[in-house]
């Protein structure tokens, strides 16, 4: 009986998600997702909505220039503190390190955005920058000038971004190293590995799976960030950044960032609708493909991941 | 060269590459541990900056009073905050913790699976996706316009998949032996579940919720396009109300010496920094110690 009488009230996480996609679709009425949609344009023209015409390209180039470059530094330091507190550390450090981050996680977005952009935004733009254009100015996206809305742009947007994922990929790679089988690592130091070659050959090899779904879905945490990006990523120029100090924008902190046009504009709010679909099928793809890999998840990452 | 092992004195008879083969990995040890800093300092900075720019102009007005003109207090958000998240946590906590119950103890296995995969996939789904989908079907489809109850419903659907997750992780998580002792004593399904599941799943129930609580108190991106702003406290649920993230977001750029908005952003800022670490502080005690009381049915 418990059965079939129990199965629609199982199924609400599946209706809330097929309501969303539904009304998205019906709502942008499937137009225009055509050439221009996918393509680099964007000319507005205030007054006159209808006049106006863009493409999402330079939103998604924005997206997924932030998120893979917070990406790569988030996965280096997460696997280095992963592999510290399972491997190396005493539990109690280990303890702290998951303290540390659930209060990282805990922090709200907004937060991290008036942090990065009253307390960070001077120091990058008066320190950092300028000494990476010294050091790094030869590698292509270092030189150039600094943008002239000031220090607010992609830079910012990927340190900021790179400590807000930090705390979930720490939690899901420290899961993953954790559930390597005791008999194997054991087997590896009692043939005389020391710890950091087993971790090299056994435990990294091992938990591989895990360890891919982890920079996955903190790639799709990070791809889907609107409030903090739209805070510190200046957002005010529509096109490709010259250079890592230029302003640009991505499709999440543009549809957070665009009330008062949605409002006004019923062009603008078709072409918002579009966005978020885009944004909800990438979205989607990434999670889907993390959880092939594993059984690791997102949800419960997030509300019980570093609660040992 | 004379390699301190911490491994006792028998290694001074090993070879050369051994002793750089246990040199090598202490020194790894120590590097990672450099990258600490990635996570220490930037709490630190983040608390000490928040704070300083906060409590020097903060006093009980700012609890107590609306915002009036760039100044004032910030009573408005924090009772709108208040009740979109009472709003949101009765929404999601009902239909999450019911899903949970179910997808653990009644859904065949075709549904379980489609059940746990569609809440991990709506748990990816970004923030402002939600919002917008809120903003088109629960404000201008409803003719309802900016209210409080779209944004609790929306708010709501943001914290459902976490709720509903952890619910059924903690009770796929009792041990099979409770649940077959239960049932050789002659026990109905409904009464394992009161007498023996929900005991054993319900620190990790609680922390599931309070951690949803926690993540849908810090966002704003649901609520601007559904709740709307109003600077007066809201006195129904089909009105507009301000929050404390919206705060922020709304006076975040103001320069320094534009009245008071930056001190108020701040001081939201601060409020909401303290509200979840003294959540996350209080799940993390309670749940540890009602978990030592049953520590021994795990054994």
């Amino acid at each position: 009986m418990g059965a079939w009488l129990g199965s629609p009230v199982a199924l609400i996480p599946l209706l809330i998600l097929g309501a969303v996609v539904a009304v998205l679709l019906i709502a942008s009425g499937l137009k225009d997702f055509g050439l221009t949609f996918w393509g680099f344009q964007y000319r507005f023209v205030p007054g006159e909505p209808d006049a106006s015409s863009w493409g999402i390209g330079v939103f998604l180039v924005g997206t997924f220039l932030t998120a893979s470059l917070s990406l790569v530094l988030a996965t280096a330091l997460s696997l280095a503190l992963a592999i510290s507190s399972v491997v190396y550390l005493p539990p109690l450090p280990g303890r702290l390190l998951s303290m540390v981050t659930n209060l990282l996680a805990g922090i709200p977005s907004v937060v991290y955005g008036i942090w990065g952009f009253v307390v960070l935004a001077p120091y990058f733009g008066l320190t950092l920058e300028p000494s990476l254009r010294d050091v790094l100015g030869w590698l292509p996206g270092f030189g150039g000038p600094a943008s002239d809305i000031g220090p607010w742009g992609t830079l910012l947007a990927v340190f900021v971004l790179t400590i807000m994922i930090i705390p979930l990929t720490t939690a899901l790679m420290r899961e993953a190293l954790r559930s390597v089988p005791r008999d194997l690592v054991e087997a590896g130091l009692a043939v005389g590995a020391t710890r950091w070659e087993v971790v090299r050959r056994v435990r990294l090899p091992v938990a591989r799976n895990g360890l891919w779904s982890a920079v996955l879905l903190g790639f799709g945490r990070a791809l889907g960030e609107s409030v903090a990006v739209a805070m510190v990523i200046g957002g005010t120029s529509i096109a490709l950044p010259p250079n890592l100090y230029a302003s640009t924008t991505t499709v999440a902190s543009f549809i957070f960032s665009q009330l008062d046009s949605a409002l006004i504009y019923p062009n603008l709010f078709v072409l918002l609708v579009e966005f978020s679909l885009v944004l909800l099928v990438v979205a989607v793809v990434v999670n889907l493909v993390a959880q092939r890999f594993t059984r690791v998840e997102l949800a419960t990452a997030t509300t019980l991941g570093g609660g040992e | 060269m004379k390699v301190t092992t911490g491994l006792g004195d028998e290694l001074t008879h090993t070879s050369g590459r051994m002793r750089r083969r246990i040199l090598f990995d202490r020194v790894i040890g120590w590097v990672l541990l450099l990258a600490f800093a990635a996570v220490f300092f930037p709490l630190f900075d983040l608390i000490g900056w928040v704070a300083s720019y906060a409590l020097p102009t903060m006093s009980w007005a700012t609890l107590t009073q609306n915002q009036v003109g760039t100044g004032g207090g910030l009573y408005a958000m924090i009772w709108g905050t208040l009740v979109l998240i009472t709003l949101g946590t009765g929404i999601a906590g009902a239909l999450g913790i019911s899903a949970g119950f179910y997808t653990a103890e009644f859904a065949p296995p075709a549904v379980k699976r489609i059940a746990r995969l569609a809440g991990n996939v709506l748990a990816g789904i970004p923030a402002i996706v939600l919002g917008y989908f809120g903003y088109y079907a629960l404000v201008l489809y409803t003719h309802w316009g900016f209210t409080t109850l779209a944004g609790g419903i929306i708010l709501g659907v943001f914290m459902l998949p976490y709720i509903f997750r952890t619910t059924d992780i903690a009770l796929s998580n009792v041990p099979p032996s409770q649940r077959e002792a239960s049932l050789a004593l002659g026990s109905s399904r409904l009464q394992y579940l009161r007498r023996v599941a929900f005991p054993i799943a319900f620190p990790t129930i609680f922390t599931g919720v309070f951690f949803a609580m926690a993540l849908g108190l810090g966002e704003a991106a649901p609520l601007v396009y559904t709740a709307g702003w109003s600077s007066t406290p809201v006195q129904s649920l089909m009105q507009p109300t301000s929050f404390l993230t919206g705060g922020i977001w709304a006076f975040y750029d103001f320069p320094r010496s534009f009245g008071s908005f930056l001190a108020l952003a701040f001081q939201a800022a601060f409020l909401l920094i303290v509200i979840v670490l003294a959540i996350n502080i209080v799940v993390q005690v309670l749940s540890d110690r009602y978990r030592r009381r049953l520590a021994g049915l795990y054994e």
